[in-house]
């Protein structure tokens, strides 16, 4: 996830500048041999070359979303307006200058993942990694993803990492060996101007939540104690819900949903009364789905795992005493899980009735005794189902299964972005009592 | 499947989701629902529809009456240990259904 690795590249870089005097810390030993420092100064431009690198990408796939606030609209309407004059296009192409002329090279994956002693080394290599892992999140399918208003904070993020790495060049430069950033000057400017232009507009720190993530595994191993053991196997049926159930068995799933939320509401009411009156509320809409799918049939699918652990879930929660205290943390576990579950189900009902894989039964003939006629034909509407949503189960699924999107509000900036552009401005204010200068 | 053997199953369906749906709890309720679901499983999951519509609230002569459609199914080639076995099941739900 973007967040998290940015979140690492602006930590590590805000620990960086506020180091001083770093001649002295790139030495292992109290001598600081000038090849000592060489060696270390040479590691640190390939890691520096790693970060420039993930901007230079991340920056040009952020940048055709990215329309200025500050220049005014080109008079030819086939002219796009982030083109060239804009601080994002002079970011970028800054950017690919300072990365084509380092010939530093990009830190390999030993370099990346070998810890070192040295504390500035280990900083830089913390960086350069999760600039390599933020490869996967800002660049390819998942910059296809963005949002002009995400890609303003992404670029923001990469205007305010290139400043730090200016400024932190400006520092390193007297390292043996050191290779100074190509165009230092204007880099700094662009990356200046680039953050004032996204400033003016409405950054989305929703960025943080995109790309990347590992994929959910099945969690092994013995049945948890207690509660957890509901928690584990809702987990596990989660997953296994990849696959499609047929509808025998999505009856069974919605059976068990049904038993395990009216259990849970009970105990939960003691903790949180909301989520005791939303699983109420689920247990009630998982009845009527039970009835609405007792006349859906179709053998396409699979889903036996699922049912498995759907009887793990319902068998554990009978087992557990009514008075069973359930943490607000394992509540909200449980919260996650079902909204996630009933979108699952609501989803499997929707596509296998679009194709094909769920049927509607046929009703049949029956014998009446209370009309004048024998047999009572049944009432034919002659018409198809060709909609999902002429179902009542889909239109159960839709007005209260389907939880509504959650309502996030502005998504916070976070505290390391606060943090870097703070220690950008950081200059040492007492100088007595910083160990980083001088002593008289 | 003929037409007589699909009207007796029918009913035999419609008087467990009757049942289902009157059941006192949660716990029943499902039961009945697994005999159903079982039901369904022995015919292939190519059972008609059911209809609860107009039918006795009453548990009691429900349960009877499904008891005799299960039983009387029988009589369209179903396996007897399947029938005994799925009677076996809508009593235990039955039980669970008691005040």
């Amino acid at each position: 996830m973007y967040g998290q690795n940015g979140d690492r590249m602006r930590t590590e870089l805000a620990a960086l500048l506020r180091q001083h005097r770093v001649q002295h810390r790139l030495g292992s030993s109290p001598s600081q041999s000038p090849a000592e420092r060489e060696a270390a100064g040479l590691l640190i431009l390939r890691y520096r070359h790693t970060v420039l690198a993930w901007c230079a990408e991340a920056v040009m796939a952020a940048k055709p979303l990215v329309f200025s606030t500050a220049l005014p609209a080109p008079a030819n309407p086939f002219r796009a307006s982030n083109e060239d004059g804009a601080a994002v296009s002079e970011l970028a192409r800054a950017l690919h200058v300072a990365r084509d002329a380092s010939t530093a090279g990009q830190a390999t994956l030993e370099m990346l993942n070998s810890p070192s002693d040295n504390g500035v080394v280990e900083h830089w290599r913390n960086v350069a990694n999760a600039a390599a892992l933020a490869e996967h999140d800002t660049n390819g399918s998942a910059a296809g993803a963005l949002t002009a208003a995400q890609a303003e904070a992404l670029v923001g993020d990469v205007a305010a990492i290139t400043q730090a790495l200016v400024m932190l060049d400006h520092r390193y430069s007297n390292t043996p060996g050191w290779e100074k950033l190509a165009d230092r000057a204007r880099l700094g400017w662009a990356a200046l101007a680039t953050a004032l232009d996204v400033s003016l507009g409405q950054p989305d720190y929703s960025v943080d939540q995109t790309g990347w993530r590992p994929r959910t595994k099945i969690l092994r191993g013995p049945a948890r104690p207690g509660v957890l053991g509901v928690l584990q196997a809702e987990h596990n049926l989660l997953v296994h819900l990849r696959s499609f159930p047929n509808a025998m068995n999505l009856r069974l799933l919605v059976d068990s949903q049904r038993q395990v939320s009216n259990s849970l509401a009970p105990m939960a009411e003691r903790i949180n009364g909301e989520y005791a009156a939303r699983w109420v509320a689920r247990g009630t809409t998982y009845a009527l789905i039970q009835q609405q799918l007792r006349n859906i049939g179709g053998r396409l699918g699979h889903g036996g795992p699922a049912v498995a652990e759907a009887a793990n879930a319902t068998a554990r929660v009978r087992a557990l005493k009514p008075d069973t205290i359930i943490e607000p943390r394992v509540l909200a576990g449980f919260q996650t899980l079902f909204d996630r579950i009933d979108h699952r189900i609501a989803d499997i009902v929707e596509d296998g009735i679009d194709r094909g894989a769920f049927v509607e039964r046929i009703k049949i003939p029956r014998l009446g005794t209370d009309t004048k006629h024998l047999i009572v034909p049944t009432e034919e509407k002659f018409v198809p189902v060709t909609r999902a949503s002429d179902l009542d189960v889909v239109q159960t699924l839709r007005e209260q299964l389907r939880p509504p999107p959650p309502d996030p509000g502005p998504a916070s900036p976070g505290r390391s972005r606060a943090e870097l552009h703070t220690a950008i401005l950081h200059r040492p204010s007492n100088r007595g009592a910083n160990p980083d200068v001088h002593r008289l | 499947m003929d037409l007589a053997h699909a009207q007796r199953l029918v009913e035999a369906r419609s008087y467990i989701a009757a049942l289902a749906d009157s059941a006192r709890t949660v716990e029943a309720s499902s039961a009945y629902e697994h005999v159903l679901i079982e039901l369904d499983r022995l015919h292939g999951d190519e059972s008609p529809a059911l209809s609860t519509d107009g039918l006795t609230t009453n548990r009691d002569v429900l349960f009877a009456v499904a008891n005799s459609a299960v039983e009387d199914l029988q009589c369209y080639g179903l396996d007897a240990l399947d029938i005994e076995l799925l009677l076996t099941r809508l009593d235990e739900a039955h039980s669970l259904d008691r005040p």
